[in-house]
């Protein structure tokens, strides 16, 4: 498959056809190359992404939006597709402008890896798994372990009738080594991970000293306790904080909610809903990280968005359209899953700001409660406020004192109350981002990162 | 949908012009998508159509024994596409390696008539239309409710032509539809005051059933009423009645895993004959069933789909193979291949992704427990959960549960005041002895309910664990 930059004259074509019969059209063309490993004691596989590319045009009816996506630049797919909405479009009774100004940008990004993973190769990167899977399975009780390696590279392309033209080349890279301990009849794991923009050097957090302590915190959690049930003090680790954020004031503002008057936080901006202490982003421009960006789908570049400042509900997340209602500036968040799917608001890297307590800090205040580590997913509730966490492990906390492992367990809690029960929020030494894939609903899966420091509050939990 | 302007399937085309040792398989799709999303009854985008072909050649080498595989998905159908495609699924075999000796892929495909019911005959006419036509019927059915709105949501129909090739003959075409809607439902209003509530519906079938929508739309405003009012459960090991609707968010997903060839092959499947459930229980997996999100004629190998017996009178019978895992156990493949994503059923594109064995559609065998009235009369004092956020069960450790989005307190055999918040959760199924949702099953109900891939009666569970508010 050949460069973007190759199709970019048929693709202008079509974008001009288009917008001579509608106020405001864009497109986005995409194309993917990558690789992945993985492989267990039993099996080893390698893959690569689908030799797929393809466009997605987006014109304003006058009305609402239609799109139309084709999976190949051929110029009579890219004509059929512009026939079709130019014949939605003529049925319009109106020919009003879309709501919200269109982005101008104009520039060309290009990640450069340290180490490309292409230089790698398949070959490199089974080396890399196979020496994984030795250190995790050194560990006595792990039966199996599964290592996984993969990276992407995602060229992107957005144009659009007001002249904006954004082009833009990521590489991620990922790994994942989750070594299993089984005994009679029942198995568990702990998993170590690490991702983001780059090359082969995220890789480098994959060391024989890191896996070898998952691999036996994996055989403690066969011995764990079940965690405590019902209400009590928790602290969150960085990567649970991280979905707090994410599943909280991440989903509670992204402002098409707003519009759709489907968000509890609507009515609260500009509230105090949490302690002065507290802070709240998305940064979409943070060097490195998974769910980083140079510019979105509509063209307006990745930036950090303020949501909670001191505790104050200042910001939300933001595209063209909920810009114009809400008279700001859009905020670099609009983004499609892929050229076959619709653009939504959406988050980029989500975190809680770090304070400057210590974790011992933070457990000395807990009387009973437990330490809620390994977050694995989270799921949010716009309109009733609640949110569930999950983790995979954690400990218990008695008399200000770490006490024993505990298995998986989620929380559940309103967020508006879990806001206001935070009571310290940790320093920045311990401050990470964790890679993740989130969706809008159930759909639309797309790189985010989630993260913070240690955090204390209250909270329900219980095993899951 | 309209006739394939290039005529024939596609994976008969490739595989006519692929020029390879065998084995090798082709499994190709040509997929027309049709999106429409609303905000309250007004149209918020109209998305497609969606027009998408491709196909993923995977080959199978042997090598020291053992079997390399290689696989690559391209929408490239150009003579320099088919051979791009090959050549990388020829380079990755070298890397890769599986302990069967050799691989035997269906020379038979399904019959040709007689298979599960997979297509909407009026979304595969008017895939437009008919998904607009479902929408009028949806506002109707809100119309004239003075506190319960549709807030947002979509209808997402994907029309798709699937075909299969493989060197050992087969040559198997069959035309599908699935439907993922989704509606936030919002409650609001009333003298009392209290913030709206919302019951957020997510569903994914096969068809656009109008016919449904008055009679689920009552329910559905009733449970985003209830919500406004509801307060959280008791904490405690609680009797806990689970509908189709949310054990479609936790069996198919362990089970699926836990009786399957990979789990075998990792050591971690659970033996035949292993007792799981009380004999009450019995669990099958059935391609065949009509209308569920993951049936079809063939499995995703070409592989006729058939019906079988995972788990009998509570023990486990059999587990699910592909033909490549059933080669690893020397057994023939059960019809599981499945090319899935994100641990679900793919909706469309599942020629990106090469097939492992998991569940086809599970049916949990209606027992004995009567009506749902009758179940919630027998748990006396328990709770009745009609939604959690998200179960998110882990196939390997067999862990699940979730947040309560609305469910009922069950006292004195009766539905009592709604509830919200806390957590359901435990095992699914453990070891032989320990406490899991399966073992605990005390009840099992008399009428089935399609739930995505899931076709089960509610059931009952005594104790699950409950985090919530005060015992």
């Amino acid at each position: 498959m050949s460069g973007l930059h190759s199709h970019e004259g048929e693709l202008e074509k079509a974008l001009a056809r288009l917008g001579g019969h509608v106020p405001f059209a864009d497109l986005m063309a995409e194309r993917h190359l990558g690789e992945s490993t993985s492989l267990d004691s039993k099996a080893t596989s390698v893959s690569a992404e689908p030799r797929m590319q393809g466009a997605i045009l987006r014109a304003w009816e006058g009305r609402y939006w239609i799109e139309a996506a084709t999976s190949d630049f051929d110029p009579r797919s890219l004509s059929a597709a512009v026939e079709r909405l130019v014949q939605a479009a003529s049925r319009s009774p109106t020919h009003n402008p879309p709501p919200g100004q269109a982005a101008t940008t104009r520039g060309e990004w290009s990640t450069q890896p340290r180490r490309p993973m292409s230089a790698l190769g398949p070959e490199g990167m089974v080396a890399r798994a196979r020496t994984a899977l030795g250190w995790a399975k050194s560990v006595e009780g792990i039966g199996e372990a599964q290592i996984r390696i993969q990276w992407e590279e995602e060229e992107r392309l957005y144009l659009n009738t007001a002249g904006a033209r954004c082009s833009q080349t990521t590489n991620r890279t990922h790994f994942t080594a989750v070594p299993v301990a089984i005994e009679g009849g029942r198995a568990e794991f702990d998993f170590l991970n690490s991702g983001g923009i780059g090359g082969e050097e995220i890789l480098d957090a994959l060391t024989e000293e890191n896996l070898t302590a998952t691999a036996r915190r994996s055989k403690e959690l066969l011995s764990a306790k079940a965690p405590p049930a019902g209400s009590m003090s928790v602290i969150l680790d960085p990567s649970v904080a991280g979905l707090f954020a994410h599943e909280s004031f991440g989903h509670g503002t992204e402002a098409d909610q707003f519009l759709r008057d489907r968000s509890y936080l609507k009515p609260l901006l500009g509230a105090q809903v949490g302690p002065d202490f507290l802070s709240i982003a998305d940064d979409g421009a943070l060097p490195g990280e998974w769910g980083s960006i140079y510019c979105d789908d509509e063209g307006h570049p990745g930036q950090k968005t303020t949501l909670v400042e001191k505790g104050r509900f200042v910001g939300a997340l933001h595209d063209s359209e909920t810009a114009a209602a809400y008279r700001v500036k859009p905020t670099g968040n609009t983004r499609r899953s892929d050229f076959l799917s619709r653009a939504f608001v959406r988050m980029t890297n989500t975190y809680v700001e770090p304070g400057d307590r210590t974790l011992e800090e933070l457990v000395a205040e807990v009387k009973q409660g437990v330490l809620l580590e390994r977050g694995t997913s989270g799921i949010e509730d716009p309109l009733g406020g609640q949110m569930q966490l999950k983790v995979k492990m954690g400990h218990r906390i008695e008399n200000g004192q770490i006490k024993e492992l505990v298995s998986s367990m989620a929380l559940s809690g309103r967020v508006l109350d879990f806001m206001r029960a935070i009571r310290a929020v940790g320093r920045r030494a311990d401050f990470s981002i964790q890679p993740g894939y989130c969706g809008k609903g159930h759909s639309d899966y797309l790189p985010v990162g989630s993260g913070g420091v240690y955090l204390l509050s209250d909270a329900v939990v219980g095993p899951a | 949908m309209k006739q394939d302007p290039d005529g024939g399937e596609i994976a008969y085309r490739v595989a006519d012009r692929l020029k390879t040792a065998a084995p090798w398989e082709i499994y190709a799709e040509r997929s027309e998508r049709y999106e429409v999303h609303f905000n309250g009854t007004a149209t918020e985008l109209i998305h497609g159509p969606i027009a998408l072909a491709g196909f993923g050649v995977r080959i199978f080498r042997p090598r020291n024994g053992k079997t390399s595989t290689g696989f690559q998905a391209s929408t490239d159908l150009s003579d320099a596409g088919i051979r791009a495609a090959l050549e990388d699924a020829e380079r990755l075999a070298q890397y890769t390696e599986f302990p069967a000796k050799r691989v035997g892929l269906p020379a038979q495909g399904p019959a040709s008539t007689g298979g599960p019911k997979v297509v909407d005959p009026e979304l595969w006419k008017a895939p437009l239309d008919a998904v607009e036509g479902y929408l009028s019927a949806l506002f109707a059915a809100f119309h004239g409710r003075r506190h319960a709105v549709p807030s947002f949501g979509s209808v997402r129909a994907t029309l798709t032509q699937t075909s299969i090739a493989n060197s050992a003959g087969l040559r198997t075409t069959y035309p599908q539809t699935t439907v993922e809607f989704e509606v936030a439902v919002k409650a609001f209003g009333g003298p009392e005051g209290p913030a709206p509530g919302e019951y957020w519906v997510t569903e994914s079938g096969r068809r656009l059933d109008k016919k449904a929508l008055p009679g689920a739309v009552e329910r559905w405003c009733k449970y985003a009423a209830d919500v406004r009012r509801a307060t959280p459960p008791p904490t405690g090991a609680l009797a806990v009645i689970l509908p189709a609707g949310v054990l479609s968010g936790i069996l198919p997903t362990t089970l699926g895993y836990k009786l399957s060839g990979p789990a075998r092959l990792r050591k971690i499947s659970v033996p035949l004959g292993q007792k799981v459930a009380p004999e009450k229980v019995t669990i099958r997996d059935d391609g065949c069933y009509d209308w569920s999100f993951a049936s079809a004629p063939c499995d995703d190998e070409g592989s006729p789909q058939r019906l079988r017996t995972l788990v009998s009178e509570g023990s486990v019978r059999e587990l699910v193979y592909d033909s490549l895992y059933g080669a690893a156990f020397d057994v023939p493949t059960t019809a599981n291949a499945v090319r899935s994503a994100f641990g679900g059923t793919l909706a469309w594109k599942r020629f990106t992704r090469a097939p492992a064995p998991a569940a086809s559609t599970l049916v949990v065998a209606p027992g004995d427990g009567g009506t749902d009235l009758e179940l919630v009369e027998t748990a006396k004092d328990g709770i009745w959960v009609q939604q959690l956020g998200w179960a998110n069960p882990d196939p390997i450790s067999g862990a699940f549960g979730g947040e309560i989005r609305i469910g009922y307190r069950i006292r004195a055999g009766k539905l009592a005041e709604p509830i919200r918040g806390g957590i359901v959760g435990g095992l699914v199924l453990g070891p032989t002895g320990a406490p899991s949702l399966l073992a605990g099953i005390e009840s099992v109900g008399g009428t089935l309910e399609l739930s995505e891939s899931l076709a089960a009666p509610s059931i009952l569970v005594r104790p699950l664990s409950v985090a919530g508010g005060p015992a």
